[in-house]
């Protein structure tokens, strides 16, 4: 067979019988890996396939409305048109631009720069141009939609408070999510599936932060698949939102409508609730500001705008700010006395004050010999500077904590103060200094370090109001609906403290806030409503010292007094609790307690089955000044 | 007439073909799967047609007696040295390298790729100069230069997977030839010097840079991206694999150069692991089933010849496999019958031409 005798084939055919072996072994080697990544790791693999392939695109749910207790709407949604440039149908971006440009009359830069700004890595991910259009703008649009494909009118929700800036507040509004919030949420809450996803419009502020949750749903989403150039080439999934919960809030509207019209032009703050729930019927601070305007794309100017305004309309200063409460702190310090073992018939001689720790502290009256109730209703400074220093200041502190003072209330808001109740570990702790002995006579009648916010009045309030001392948690929910099921759920916080009442003590102290309000020569007699049985106090707090103060309306009104009014409705069987604040109003008997008289007066009509006419003319009456008498 | 119906089955290796042809179809197949519905929709269409061309090509050199082409091949290598040296200033530019010479209608040849038939068959013509059980050393530097003057000219072009193509050539025709066992010490250590030595002794940005340079692929997003993908293809395609024209990795883009180097890739994705076994085990029995015809051919320069060419195919399948699964260095080398390319498939098919021509005249009586 061989051609050539001389060759030997051997060596070559053994060589080829070898080759032939190594060719299957090699063979081998490369099934073998084939098969640990094919069939051992070939999850992983297909987990890391599916990852580059689709893309979720979250939906958000529709949030949910915020009513208030009648039903009436607080916070809404409403379609609004939103015109989107997709990038991917762009065959000319300039040409789509100058055409958006003359349409809604922006400069040709403007949508360019937000185009170059807000593109996505992801071509089928559009770019918004313009938000909210009307009706007209969105036909113009659709009327060249053959010319511009890559123009798409888009219908979503925006979120719009029907009320303009009322109950701006206790309502809050929506924002962006910051990377920061997003991640605080996370670690409050560990097992929230549904965290806001950052940028995502999540409440801000009031009720819409509280109860995020509740009112933001579930989201839903879409899933594309995508290619290598992160092109759109279909869609593989769609999960439905589920939409957020309907919240009905405590709020009443008209009464806080009868509030806001008062504080139109003035600055304050006031706070209504019913003192046996604890049930916030109407809580306002002014200036207020319209949570509207966040819901559009806020600019850094108009931004800093708000930020800069001398009166801070974004506080809120039911809770957020502290005041010294003046005479409205009297009522707590009748307790003391009531519980300390001092005669309420005990007598004090008022000359228009008195000296203590060599120091004269004056009073703004001649009220000659008083008891408590009597020192109540002509709100006599010489009575509780007498009473104060008998009591000491550990005293007056331990009654002003029974009355939840110094802490938080615990409404379903956030950021709330603490206010101060002086006392001297406080003073060590807090002022490195000891307790000065003459303190306790300024915090005897609510000035020096004490400090209170309108709603720790209000709660305070509460446990005189009621007979029982019951001291409730404030609140804003009131009840949830899920819109889906129909299922309502209702939540009310659990207080479990309450004023402890010495026999005869508790009709004491309302006979004093009785009189205030009822008797001649009481501060906020001007005020009183026949049948209503409206029980308060007034305080005035000194923002300058006496001498000025005594030049009364000459000060410029950035020194003069802050005007308080704290007080309950009717006296028998309360229904309301009103504390109203006035930043420089003066006295609080002139400004803060005509509003007060009014929402009790309203509220109580309303509980007695007012007809509506009645309840629409106590709405539609002006609030006046009442007269200092 | 009847006579020839009778043997030419009989004389034609059946087996090859078959393999040979299955091979061709699954490229085919693949090439349909990674190209139907893009822009190049129409490359399975021209795969189909150089197909055609190569079962031509291969029926002409199985009519052609090998001996002739062996006595001509000093002429052929010649000619196709000619060719690569003018490469450099008439070629065609594509992806940076002129390797490319224009045949009109929209068609280039590679001429490296056809330079592998002549370089074997001059081996082939030299090694039957040759047999006694060792090499003499004339011959061993014949051989030596037969294959180094062209790897030099082609990496010149620059194309390193062709040249690296023409590399088995050395190893194949020393082993088969015959050497001592201190020219293999020589060659391993000193070609494990060079290249290993060479490659450690680079910086990683050097190495890249290198990658980068013989293929612009690597550039695109990052030298690690293509080898990465290629992977998750393979793995996401489990036990039987997603299903023809459904590998996602493939069909949205994220494999690289799906229908040429890495289409073994896509194969194994809608395949899975079930196709990789069949696919390597074609390619094992073509393998085999060419060392036996090697073993039967009636002369030193067919066996030679055989031994060659087989080599050449295989080293290039199981190394365009292994670079598919990132177990070797991503360097631009096809897969024989399955990855597109008129030229080598053409040329891959002339191949198994030579191979079944050694065949049909195994008999001393033809």
């Amino acid at each position: 067979m061989p051609a050539s005798a001389r060759e030997d084939r051997r060596p070559v055919l053994s060589r080829i019988d070898l080759v032939a072996r190594g060719a299957w072994i090699l063979i081998g080697v490369l099934a073998g890996v084939y098969w640990v990544h094919q069939v051992l790791r070939g999850e992983a693999y297909e987990r890391q396939a599916e990852n580059n392939r689709l893309r979720r695109v979250p939906v958000t749910a529709p949030r949910g409305f915020i009513l208030d207790r009648n039903g009436i709407v607080l916070a809404e949604n409403e379609p609004s048109f939103t015109l989107l440039l997709y990038r991917r149908e762009t065959k000319d971006l300039d040409a789509s631009l100058r055409f958006v440009a003359e349409l809604f009359n922006r400069t040709f830069d403007d949508l360019k720069h937000r185009v170059e700004r807000d593109r996505s890595y992801y071509d089928f991910v559009p770019v918004v141009l313009q938000e909210n259009l009307t009706i007209s703008e969105v036909g113009a649009v659709q009327a060249r939609a053959l010319e511009h494909p890559e123009l798409v009118v888009q219908k979503t929700e925006r979120r719009v408070y029907t009320q303009g800036t009322a109950a701006a507040h206790l309502l809050g509004h929506l924002g962006e999510a910051t990377a920061e919030q997003v991640a605080a949420r996370a670690k409050s809450r560990p097992l929230d599936a549904n965290l806001p996803r950052p940028g995502e419009a999540i409440g801000q502020q009031g009720v819409e932060s509280m109860y995020q949750e509740l009112l933001a749903g579930v989201s839903g989403s879409r899933t594309y698949v995508i290619d290598s150039f992160g092109r759109e080439v279909g869609e593989s999934g769609h999960e439905s939102p589920l939409p957020g919960n309907t919240l009905r809030l405590t709020i009443d509207l008209s009464l806080q409508k009868i509030a806001e019209d008062y504080f139109a032009d003035k600055v304050g703050s006031a706070v209504a609730l019913d003192p046996k729930t604890g049930e916030i019927l109407a809580l306002l601070s002014a200036p207020a500001y319209d949570p509207n305007f966040f819901t559009k794309r806020v600019s850094r100017s108009e931004w800093e705008d708000i930020v800069a305004d001398p009166d801070h309309p974004l506080n809120n200063r039911v809770l957020q700010n502290v005041y010294s409460p003046g005479s409205i702190w009297k009522p707590y310090m009748a307790y003391a006395i009531l519980t300390h073992g001092i005669d309420p018939r005990e007598r004090v001689f008022c000359p228009g004050g008195a000296t203590f720790y060599g120091r004269f502290f004056r009073c703004h009256g001649h009220h000659g010999s008083v008891d408590l109730t009597t020192a109540l209703q002509v709100s006599c400074d010489t009575y509780f500077y007498t009473m104060g220093k008998r009591l000491g200041i550990d005293a007056i502190a331990e009654s002003a904590g029974l009355f939840g003072f110094g802490r938080p209330t615990g409404i379903d808001l956030a950021n709330e103060k603490s206010g101060i109740v002086p006392s001297p570990a406080w003073s060590l702790a807090a002022r490195k200094h000891p307790w000065y002995l003459g303190e306790t006579i300024s915090v005897a009648i609510g000035q020096g370090p004490v400090l209170v916010t309108a709603l720790q009045i209000a709660r305070g309030m509460s446990g005189i109001a009621n007979a029982d001392g019951a001291l409730p948690t404030p609140h804003l929910f009131h009840i949830g609906e899920n819109v889906r099921t129909g299922e309502r759920f209702v939540y009310r916080p659990e207080s479990k403290e309450s004023i402890p009442y010495p026999p005869g003590a508790h009709e004491t102290i309302v006979e004093g806030l009785w009189r205030v309000v009822n008797m001649p020569g009481g501060t906020a007699y001007g005020s009183r409503v026949p049948g209503l049985d409206l029980c308060g106090k007034t305080g005035s707090v000194q923002v300058v010292g006496q001498k000025e103060a005594k030049k009364g309306h000459l000060l410029p009104e950035e020194l003069r007094d802050h005007g308080w009014f704290a007080s309950f409705a009717p006296r028998d069987d309360p229904k309301i609790v009103v504390v109203v604040f006035v930043e420089h109003g003066e006295h609080g008997a002139t400004v803060a307690a005509p509003l007060a008289a009014r929402l009790a007066e309203y509220w109580v009509a309303k509980g007695r089955g007012g007809t509506p006419e009645l309840l629409a003319a106590l709405a539609a009456r002006p609030v006046g000044h009442a007269r200092t008498d | 007439m009847s006579r020839l119906a009778e043997i030419l089955p009989r004389r034609i290796d059946l087996h090859i073909l078959f393999f040979a042809l299955a091979l061709t179809a699954i490229g085919i197949a693949m090439v349909v799967s990674t190209t139907a519905g893009s822009p190049r929709g129409d490359l399975a269409g021209k795969q189909i047609f150089f197909a055609v061309l190569g079962l031509i090509a291969a029926g002409v050199l199985l009519a052609i007696d090998y001996r002739i082409l062996l006595q001509y091949s000093p002429g052929l290598y010649g000619f196709t040295l000619l060719v690569l040296l003018l490469l450099p200033i008439f070629g065609k530019r594509i992806a940076g390298a002129r390797s490319w010479i224009k045949v009109g209608g929209g068609f280039q040849v590679q001429p490296s790729e056809f330079a592998r038939i002549s370089i074997a068959l001059l081996l082939a013509w030299i090694l039957e100069s040759d047999d006694r059980a060792l090499l003499r050393s004339r011959t061993i530097a014949a051989i030596g230069a037969a294959i180094g003057v062209p790897v030099v000219l082609v990496l010149l072009q620059p194309d390193l997977g062709v040249a690296l193509t023409y590399l088995p050539f050395l190893a194949a025709a020393l082993f088969f030839g015959g050497i001592p066992g201190r020219w293999w010490a020589v060659l391993i250590v000193s070609g494990t010097l060079a290249i290993g030595g060479s490659w450690f002794l680079l910086k990683d940005y050097q190495k890249d840079r290198i990658r980068t340079f013989l293929d612009p692929n690597l550039a695109a997003r990052g030298a690690g991206y293509q080898v990465r993908q290629a992977r998750i293809a393979i793995g996401s395609g489990g036990i039987f694999g997603k299903g023809w024209k459904r590998g996602t990795q493939s069909r949205l883009g994220f494999l690289p150069v799906r229908h040429t180097d890495f289409i073994f890739a896509a194969l194994a994705e809608e395949w899975g692991f079930a196709g990789v076994a069949v696919f390597l085990a074609l390619y094992g029995f073509l393998i085999a089933q060419g060392l036996a015809l090697a073993r039967d051919a009636r002369d030193r320069g067919g066996s030679m010849l055989v031994v060659l060419l087989v080599l050449n195919i295989a080293a290039q399948a199981l190394v365009n496999v292994a670079m598919n699964v990132g177990v070797m260095p991503t360097t631009g080398i096809t897969l024989p019958f399955v990855s597109y390319g008129g030229s080598s498939l053409i040329a891959t098919w002339c191949m198994v031409g030579l191979i079944l021509s050694v065949a049909y005249r195994r008999y001393v009586n033809v």
